[in-house]
C-alpha cells in the first residue's frame, strides 16, 4: 500500500499495526477539540513600514534599522540646520532690502527737514547675526539720509569674520558712532576692533575696552591648540588689523591700540581717552550727540561735519528671528543645547523613538550654530560628550552604577572646561556654575532612573518557570509586544516569550507595553497599558 | 463587533470557521480563511499526535495559522497552500518538541490523570501507541506524518525538507525501535 519498501517481516507487521492504530484513533479527537480551538486570525494585511523589511533579518536587521533611523534623523536635522541658516540669511537680507519704516517727515511736517539719528542697540557675542543686523541698520540709515548711526555696544567679543563685516559696515556714507555703554559695559576683544573702527568712539564712565584674554603674551592658548607658528600668525594678523584701523581713525593712538592685542591690555574709559583711543566719555546718548556735534569725520564719500544735536532718535531693534538666533550664542544656552542634543541622541540610539533623536539632533545643530562664535575648548566638549555617553551606556553595559558615577564626574570636568581661553577676537566666557549644577543634576537623575530600574528588574520574582504551566503568575504582569499582536502575536512577559492575543481584538505594535489580563492555554490575553 | 473599518475585523471564532460568515472582506481574506479552513482538522490531528497534547496542539495550529497569515501575501502559488501550511505546522511542532525537551517539562504521562488528554488516551489504548512517545523527535515526526497524515514518502520528504533517503531510513529505524519497545511487553507476562 505504500512506496516504502518494507524489507522485513517485522517491519511489515509494525506498519500494519501503526496503520490500524492511526485509523482507529482518527475519529475521536477531532470535532470537540477543534471547537475549542481559540483561533482568531486578523483579517488585515500586516502593517508594513519601509523599515519592517529590514527587521525581518533578525538581529542584524534590527541594527540596520537603528542605523537607517539614525541616518534619517541626522538628515532631518541637517535640513533643519540648513533652514535655520537660510532664515538667518534671509533675515539679514530682509533687513538690508527693507529698511525699517522710519518715521519719514510727512507732507504736513516736512517744512524743516531734520535728519534723524539711527540708534542700533547691540549686546552679546559678536556673531553673524549681529553683523547682518548692523549692516542692515547702516544700509537703511544711508538710504534714509540719516545724520549718523550710533552703535550701542556691550560685548565680550566674538567671531573674527563677523567682526570684520561690522568693521566694513562702519565705513559708511553716513557718519558712524560707537558708544560703549551704558555704565559697566565692555568692548572686549572683537568689540575693541569695532569701537576703534567707527568715525567717532565714545565710552560711558566705568566701561572697559581692550582684550579680555588674561593670557599675558596673548595667543598662548592658540599655541597650545594649533602650535606656535599658527599662534604667531593669528597674533600678527590681529596686530596688523588693529594697526590699520587705528591709523585710519585714531592716528595718535596706534601704539596704544596695539597693546590691547599684543599684551592683552584692558583699559578704562579714562585711560582710553587720555591715550586718544576714543573721542570722549559720554554718559548717555544725548551726551554723545552733544559731543559729536560739529566734529569733522571722513566717511566713505568724503569729509563731512557731523550735525546731530537735537536730532530725533530712531531706534532699530533686532527682529524676532535675529534675536532668537543671537540668543543661541549665549555660552550657557549653547552648552545646554549640546548636552540635551547628545543626551537625546544617545537615548534614541538605544531606545529608538525617532522623535527624541530628531529633537536631539536639532538641539545639537542649534548648539553648533551658536557655538560658532564662542571659544569652544575641544577637550571640554569631548569630556562632556564622553560623560553623557557613559551615562547613556549604563543599561547596555551594566556596571552597577560605576559608569553612571564616572560619567557624571567626567561630565562636570568637561562642563567646567567647556570654553577655553580665547584668542584676540573671541569672548572669554564660561558656563555658569548654576547651569553646570543643573545639567549635572539632570544627567544624574537620568542615570539614577536607569540604575534604579535595573535594580528593580533584578529584584523581580523569578518568572513563570521554564515549561511549568503556572498560569496565575503571569496574569497581572506587565510586558511588551515582541511581534505585532494582530491580534495574535508574541509578547515578552516575565523574561519569556508568550503567544498572546489582545483582549479587544485590537492591533498592538511592537514594543507596546501590555498587561496580562488572562490566559487561554498557552496563549495570554493582554491589554495595552495606558 | 470590533468593526474597525474596511479590512480590520477580528472575531473570536468558535467551532468551525465559516469563511462567509466570519469574513465578508476582500477576496484576499476570504481566500485565506477558506484555504485554512480545509487544513484545520488534519493540522490539529497531526499536531495532536506529534505533540500528544491537545492544548499544545491547539496552540501549534494557532501559531501555524498566524504564521501562515503573515506569509499569505508572499505566497506565490496559492494552490500549494496545503503543502506550504503543513510545512509550517511541522516546523512549529518540531520547535515545540525541541523546546519541550530543553525545558524538561513534566513527563507527559504524569500530567492531568483525571481528565486524560484525548490524544494521549487514544495512544495509551495500544501498545504501539504507548511506545510512540519513546521515539526521538525526528523518528516520531516521520511516523505520525506517514500513518496519521497518510503522506507518501515524497510528501514527507517535502514537509520535513529532508532527502527521501533520510525519510526511508528514519522510517525503518522508527519501526525497529517500536518493535523493540513492544516486544518485551507482548512476549512476557503482563
Amino acid at each position: 500500500m505504500s512506496d516504502f519498501d518494507l524489507d522485513d517481516e517485522i517491519d511489515i507487521e509494525m506498519d500494519r499495526r501503526l496503520t490500524a492504530l492511526a485509523r482507529n484513533t482518527r475519529e475521536p479527537a477531532l470535532p470537540d477539540a477543534i471547537a475549542d480551538l481559540p483561533w482568531t486570525v486578523q483579517l488585515a494585511p500586516p502593517r508594513t513600514s519601509p523599515l519592517s523589511y529590514l527587521r525581518s533579518f533578525g538581529g542584524f536587521g534590527r541594527a540596520a534599522t537603528s542605523v537607517v533611523r539614525l541616518g534619517l534623523t541626522l538628515a532631518l536635522a541637517g535640513s533643519f540646520l540648513l533652514l535655520v541658516g537660510n532664515i538667518r540669511a534671509s533675515g539679514s537680507a530682509a533687513a538690508i532690502a527693507e529698511p525699517p519704516s522710519t518715521p519719514r517727515p510727512s507732507g504736513a511736517t516736512a517744512a524743516p527737514f531734520v535728519p534723524e539719528v539711527v540708534l542700533v542697540p547691540t549686546s552679546g557675542v559678536v556673531d553673524d547675526v549681529m553683523a547682518g543686523f548692523v549692516a542692515g541698520a547702516v544700509r537703511s540709515a544711508e538710504s534714509d539720509g540719516a545724520a549718523a548711526v550710533i552703535i550701542e555696544l556691550d560685548t565680550l567679543g566674538g567671531s573674527e569674520s563677523a567682526m570684520q563685516d561690522i568693521v566694513k559696515s562702519l565705513n559708511a556714507k553716513v557718519p558712524t558712532i560707537v558708544w560703549v555703554g551704558p555704565a559697566g559695559a565692555k568692548a572686549a576683544s572683537a568689540g575693541t576692533f569695532i569701537t576703534l573702527s567707527s568715525n567717532l568712539a565714545y565710552m560711558a564712565p566705568s566701561t572697559n575696552i581692550g582684550a579680555a584674554s588674561p593670557v599675558a603674551a596673548g595667543g598662548a592658548d592658540i599655541a597650545a591648540t594649533y602650535g606656535q607658528t599658527e599662534a604667531d600668525k593669528v597674533m600678527q594678523d590681529a596686530i596688523a588689523a588693529i594697526r590699520s584701523i587705528a591709523e585710519d581713525r585714531h592716528p595718535d593712538a596706534v601704539a596704544w591700540a596695539i597693546t590691547t592685542v599684543q599684551s592683552a591690555q584692558s583699559y578704562s574709559a579714562e585711560q582710553a581717552l587720555s591715550a586718544h583711543g576714543i573721542n570722549g566719555i559720554a554718559s548717555s546718548i544725548d551726551d554723545v550727540l552733544n559731543q559729536a556735534e560739529g566734529q569733522t569725520v571722513t566717511t566713505s564719500t568724503g569729509t563731512v561735519v557731523v550735525h546731530v544735536k537735537g536730532a530725533p532718535i530712531v531706534t532699530i531693534n533686532e527682529d524676532v528671528v535675529q534675536s532668537f538666533l543671537h540668543t543661541l550664542d549665549d555660552p550657557n544656552i549653547a552648552f545646554i543645547l549640546l548636552v540635551l542634543g547628545v543626551l537625546l541622541i544617545g537615548v534614541e540610539f538605544f531606545h529608538p523613538t525617532l522623535l527624541m533623536g530628531l529633537v536631539g539632533a536639532m538641539a545639537l545643530a542649534l548648539s553648533f550654530y551658536g557655538s560658532g562664535s564662542l571659544p569652544l575648548n575641544v577637550l571640554g566638549v569631548v569630556l562632556v560628550v564622553l560623560g553623557i555617553g557613559m551615562i547613556v551606556l549604563e543599561p547596555n553595559l551594566p556596571s552597577h552604577g560605576i559608569l553612571t558615577i564616572g560619567g557624571i564626574a567626567v561630565f562636570v570636568v568637561g562642563a567646567v572646561a567647556f570654553y577655553g581661553s580665547p584668542g584676540p577676537y573671541l569672548p572669554m566666557v564660561a558656563v555658569a556654575w548654576p547651569i553646570v549644577g543643573l545639567m549635572t543634576a539632570a544627567a544624574a537623575v537620568y542615570g539614577l532612573i536607569i540604575v534604579g530600574s535595573l535594580l528593580r528588574l533584578r529584584r523581580q520574582p523569578l518568572p513563570v518557570g521554564a515549561g511549568l504551566v503556572g498560569y496565575t503568575q503571569v496574569v497581572g504582569q506587565v510586558g511588551e509586544v515582541r511581534s505585532d499582536l494582530s491580534p495574535l502575536g508574541t509578547v515578552y512577559v516575565g523574561r519569556e516569550s508568550w503567544t498572546a492575543r489582545t483582549r479587544d481584538g485590537g492591533v498592538l505594535g511592537r514594543d507596546t507595553k501590555v498587561r496580562v489580563v488572562g490566559q487561554e492555554g498557552l496563549t495570554l490575553v493582554v491589554e495595552k497599558v495606558e | 463587533m470590533f468593526a474597525k473599518e474596511s479590512f480590520l475585523t477580528v472575531e473570536p471564532v468558535r467551532g468551525k470557521v465559516h469563511a462567509a460568515e466570519a469574513v465578508d472582506r476582500t477576496t484576499f481574506d476570504t481566500a485565506f480563511v477558506a484555504a485554512l479552513e480545509r487544513e484545520l482538522s488534519m493540522a490539529y490531528r497531526l499536531s495532536g499526535y506529534l505533540l500528544a497534547d491537545s492544548a499544545e496542539a491547539q496552540d501549534a495550529v494557532q501559531e501555524a495559522s498566524v504564521r501562515a497569515w503573515r506569509g499569505w501575501k508572499d505566497l506565490r502559488e496559492r494552490e500549494k497552500f496545503h503543502s506550504w501550511f503543513s510545512q509550517i505546522l511541522v516546523n512549529v511542532c518540531r520547535t515545540r518538541l525541541r523546546q519541550r525537551s530543553k525545558r524538561r517539562t513534566l513527563d507527559v504521562e504524569d500530567v492531568d490523570l483525571e481528565s486524560p488528554d484525548p490524544f494521549r488516551a487514544a495512544l495509551a489504548r495500544d501498545a504501539v501507541g504507548r511506545a510512540l512517545s519513546s521515539l526521538s523527535i525526528e523518528l516520531r515526526m516521520v511516523v505520525v506524518l506517514r500513518y496519521w497524515g497518510e503522506l507518501s514518502l515524497a510528501e514527507i520528504a517535502d514537509r520535513l525538507r529532508i532527502p527521501i533517503g533520510t525519510v526511508k531510513s528514519r522510517h525503518h529505524a522508527a519501526l525497529q525501535v517500536l518493535r523493540r519497545r513492544i516486544q518485551p511487553v507482548e512476549g512476557g507476562p503482563m
